[in-house]
């Protein structure tokens, strides 16, 4: 390979390869694939007949059928089409703590992710929440195209604040078609974080929401009269630590957790909950293997 | 009732002090100033402090909780500082000259634990309570007064002078504490000169007296600048039974028998009834019985309030040794100094008396009197007796108590008191001066009426005694005229090594030869005829033979000194006091010793080259000390000055500074138990 890339190391991209995305729905996409598409089409393997109607191309016409009937049937195959693979990273600042930081570390389950759904030629499409409305965001396909991903990917930088539901509903209006999204983000609007997801419900995408927590965010470590200042509003809230604080910011974030997986459950999404301090591969060939999001 | 407040801080400590709670605010302000920190997302901080942020009031209370018990630690502080107490009396003044009364009746036990204590705890009060530039003097007194302390500002040194002071046995005498304190109150007083210098600035003190008031008023003294307060000391049911006398002397029906006779008083106000119990204390030394206590006799009576009752046991046999009483009377009994008597018990030693005279019937005659005949031992001799040598020997060995020289003298004086009689004592060999000499013979002198307390002259009147003759005698050093006549002295006693020596200067009865050669008797004096004569022989007898001495009933009191007799001129004395102590008496003079260490009250023993000389019994027998019940209403008078004891006195301010300091440090723990583990409430 010309390239490497920090985002998949050489291991990864051979235990990718195996693997391949999974839907728990069959969609329809725009160009041929790998996947059996419910719509007829060219390929290979016989499906149907139906009667011609004036319009059809005459290449379908079956004409030895004709011959016998004399009636004008068209042969109808099996269209096998592309998978929509979507990855929406939210690259606000807040993504830009811990170590590696969530969005590095978003970019490498997008990064891998993406990889599998290349070497089946799917469509990989890659966003972010800041996505401008018009710029449409790169596509790619094929095995060539990792490069480019990567690339890309290495390209995000933390933009300025969206809220999650701006965002989502940006990437909704853009992409209408029908796909896995992997959600990429620390859900951590104070608008809240369920009007964002019951847009990607409307959308009968299957969704994978992965929230990314870094360690700070789970065990935090600190200690003092501090004012905690919001990266991305300025808002302050002023703690004094103490051991009941910190016992009731753990239930709160527990409950936070919850929630979120509760929600998602609920409305057919898959949660999941990604910490910073668990390798990629781990993650995607463990426990994302189990869920079913990739196999 | 509002406390005293006494600053313990300057003004500008206290400025320092004042600005503290101020600081500890801004403190505050500058700690509010949190550390910036950004975070991720504040979103689930806030989620999580919206809980605690549901009692708001409780919030903003425990916020601020640490400032206000910090705030509360400082004012506890400097409460403390001001140090609040409430008392029943204040200090004014700034020169305090605090008496304490350290006698024996000190030593009741009305107040626990004892008066003396009581009266050291009030005064330590009253140190307490001097500010800074006041100064105090210490001095306690019995009999005497001792200064503890000189004029200090340094309270810890007059705690410590206060603290030191012990009980004695001895009794009150309230002028000699005033006279040391007023010494150096008004100096002027002990200027003996008027021309002196008066060196020190006459300053008006105050004057405490922590007493109980046991003696009578005091007259001679001025006060002058000093101020007295009188503190009484001293519990009105303080209840005691003393003894007041103890003896032995021989029975009235029957001169044979000795009798002890002791006389007990009440003095409290209840019917009390006493067991007195009488024992032997057998010498400890030498005695075939060994040391210890054998009771030989006790007696039970019933002592009225306030009344004296006498008790006497009978003796079967009086040994040398010591007589102990004691008196028991129940649980209310205060005082125990005087609950316990001792007496010496001599064996009725005659007086050894040797009377050398060419013939002397009158005198020969007073010596054979009823009352001398019990207490002495005659033997007469002529003149010619000093040339024998069994008179040398016995003169020399000290077997005589008294030797009297009628018209004649030895060659040597001998160790014995003597008695002179028409003579004067002869010089000492080896060309000493001895001092005595007689002027030429004059005729018809007149005696002067006797003005001198010396107990030879005890009970008697010279006024019709007429001499024809007399030689008037020259006193010798540090002798003393006894009997003075218009010619000069007629009888003069000095001392000689340990003994005394008298001489007078007139013969009682002579022999004259007539101008026809016959030998006539010759009467020197009608004092023979005279009631005071046998008087005086007696005191004779009394005083130069030691008569005194013979039954020794013991009256030294506490702190009294005592003049004892080595038997030789050489020889060293021990005393071995009550409570053991061995003393080896030093400086004598001449077989003569001053014992003055008396501070004990029980039988001391003398003793000389290991053997016990003689008993010496040192009681209380003070009315004044055992009569423990204070005046309802105590008054002391000083000079024309009446001093009231100030009832319930009490300088002892109750501090509450430190129970303010202790809460101070339970807040503080609390406020470093709140900041450590952060308690919300």
């Amino acid at each position: 390979m010309p390239q490497t890339s920090t985002l998949l190391s050489p291991e990864l991209l051979a235990r990718l390869e195996k693997m391949e995305l999974v839907s728990r729905k069959i969609f329809r996409g725009r160009m041929k694939g790998e996947r059996r598409s419910p719509r007829k089409g060219q390929s290979v393997e016989f499906a149907d007949f139906r009667s011609y109607v004036p319009g059809d191309d005459l290449r379908f016409v079956d004409w030895n059928t004709y011959a016998r009937l004399e009636k004008l049937f068209l042969k109808m195959f099996l269209e096998e089409e592309d998978l929509h693979f979507y990855a929406l990273i939210d690259a606000s600042s807040s993504m830009e703590f811990g170590q590696p930081t969530k969005l590095r570390y978003a970019a490498q389950l997008a990064a891998a992710l993406g990889f599998i759904g290349l070497i089946r030629s799917d469509r990989v499409k890659i966003e972010t929440l800041d996505q401008p409305q018009r710029e449409a965001a790169p596509v790619f396909r094929g095995r060539r195209s990792l490069w480019r991903m990567l690339d890309y990917l290495e390209g995000i930088e933390p933009g300025p604040p969206v809220s999650l539901a701006e965002g989502v509903k940006s990437f909704c209006l853009r992409n209408s078609g029908k796909g896995i999204l992997v959600l990429l983000s620390d859900l951590m609007d104070k608008t809240g974080y369920e009007a964002a997801l019951r847009y990607l419900v409307s959308q009968d995408l299957d969704v994978y929401v992965v929230q990314v927590l870094s360690a700070e965010e789970l065990e935090p470590e600190i200690q003092g009269d501090l004012r905690l200042i919001d990266c991305e509003d300025d808002d302050v809230a002023e703690v004094t630590v103490s051991q009941p604080l910190m016992k009731r910011y753990k239930q709160t974030l527990a409950a936070f957790v919850e929630s979120a997986r509760e929600f998602c459950t609920r409305r057919g999404m898959s949660y999941l909950l990604a910490r910073n301090q668990v390798p990629v591969e781990e993650l995607v060939t463990g426990y994302l293997r189990t869920r079913g999001l990739v196999r | 009732m509002w406390p005293n407040l006494t600053s313990m801080l300057t003004w500008w400590q206290w400025a320092i002090l004042a600005a503290v709670p101020p600081l500890i605010v801004l403190l505050y302000f500058l700690k509010l100033k949190r550390r910036p920190l950004e975070v991720p997302s504040t979103y689930l901080w806030h989620k999580s402090i919206e809980d605690l942020h549901v009692n708001t009031i409780w919030q903003r209370l425990r916020r601020n909780l640490l400032l206000f018990l910090q705030l509360l630690v400082i004012f506890l502080a400097m409460a403390a500082l001001l140090r609040p107490s409430w008392q029943q009396r204040k200090l004014t003044g700034n020169r305090f000259i605090l008496l304490i009364d350290n006698s024996a009746s000190m030593q009741a036990t009305d107040l626990q634990p004892s008066r003396l204590e009581d009266a050291k705890r009030k005064a330590v009060d009253l140190i307490d309570q001097m500010k800074s530039g006041d100064v105090a003097m210490v001095i306690s007194f019995a009999d005497s007064a001792r200064v503890r302390q000189n004029f200090t500002d340094d309270r810890r040194l007059l705690r410590q002078a206060v603290e030191a002071i012990e009980p004695t046995v001895r009794p009150t005498s309230l002028l000699e504490a005033l006279k040391v304190a007023s010494g150096l109150a008004n100096p002027g007083h002990i200027a003996e000169d008027e021309r002196d210098l008066q060196v020190a600035e006459a300053l008006p003190a105050k004057l405490y007296i922590f007493s109980d008031g046991r003696f009578g008023p005091v007259s001679g003294f001025s006060l002058g600048n000093l101020e007295p307060v009188f503190v009484p000391i001293g519990e009105p049911t303080a209840a005691n039974v003393g003894i007041m006398a103890f003896n032995v002397r021989p029975s009235e029906a029957n001169p044979e028998l000795y009798q002890a006779f002791a006389r007990l008083e009440n003095f409290g106000s209840e019917e009390v009834h006493a067991e007195v119990e009488l024992y032997r204390d057998l010498p400890a030394v030498g005695h075939p019985l060994g040391g210890g206590d054998r009771l030989i006799n006790a007696d039970q009576l019933t002592l009225p309030a306030g009344e004296a009752r006498g008790v006497a046991f009978d003796l079967e046999s009086v040994e040398s040794g010591v007589l102990e009483l004691r008196v028991r009377s129940g649980a209310d009994d205060h005082l125990s100094v005087d609950d316990k008597a001792w007496t010496v018990v001599s064996p009725p030693r005659p007086i050894r008396v040797l009377l050398v005279t060419p013939g002397n019937e009158p005198l020969e005659l007073a010596l054979t009197t009823e009352a001398l005949k019990e207490i002495a031992e005659v033997t007469v001799q002529a003149p010619k007796f000093l040339k024998d040598k069994q008179y040398a020997k016995k003169a020399v060995g000290g077997a005589y108590d008294l030797v009297i020289y009628d018209r004649c003298a030895p060659q040597e004086m001998p160790r014995a008191n003597t008695l002179f009689i028409g003579r004067v004592p002869p010089r000492p060999p080896h060309g000493a001066v001895s001092g005595w000499s007689a002027r030429p013979k004059v005729v018809g002198p007149q005696l002067l009426p006797v003005s001198t307390p010396h107990p030879l002259m005890q009970w008697i009147d010279l006024r019709d005694v007429k001499l024809a003759e007399g030689t008037p005698l020259e006193v010798p050093p540090s002798g003393s005229v006894l009997i003075d006549s218009d010619v000069g002295p007629m009888l003069v006693i000095a001392p000689r090594e340990g003994f005394e020596d008298a001489a007078l200067g007139f013969v009682l009865l002579d022999e004259v030869t007539g101008p026809d050669g016959k030998t006539e008797p010759y009467v020197g004096t009608n004092w023979m005829t005279r009631q005071s004569f046998p008087v005086f022989v007696l005191n004779v007898f009394d005083y130069l033979g030691g008569g005194r001495e013979m039954l020794g009933s013991g009256g030294v009191q506490p702190g009294q000194p005592v003049v004892l007799e080595a038997p030789t001129a050489t020889a060293r004395l021990q005393v071995r006091s009550p409570a053991g102590r061995e003393d080896e008496l030093k400086g004598g003079n001449l077989g003569k010793f001053n014992f003055t260490d008396t501070e004990e009250l029980g039988p001391y023993e003398v003793r000389c080259e290991g053997k016990t000389l003689r008993w010496l019994a040192v009681n209380l027998f003070q009315p004044a000390e055992s009569g423990i019940r204070p005046d309802p209403q105590p008054v002391i008078k000083i000079g024309y000055v009446e001093v009231e004891g100030q009832l319930g006195w009490e300088a002892g301010r109750r501090d509450i500074w430190k129970w303010l300091l202790l809460l101070g440090l339970v807040v503080l723990l609390l406020e470093w138990y709140i900041y450590n583990r952060r308690v919300y409430l």
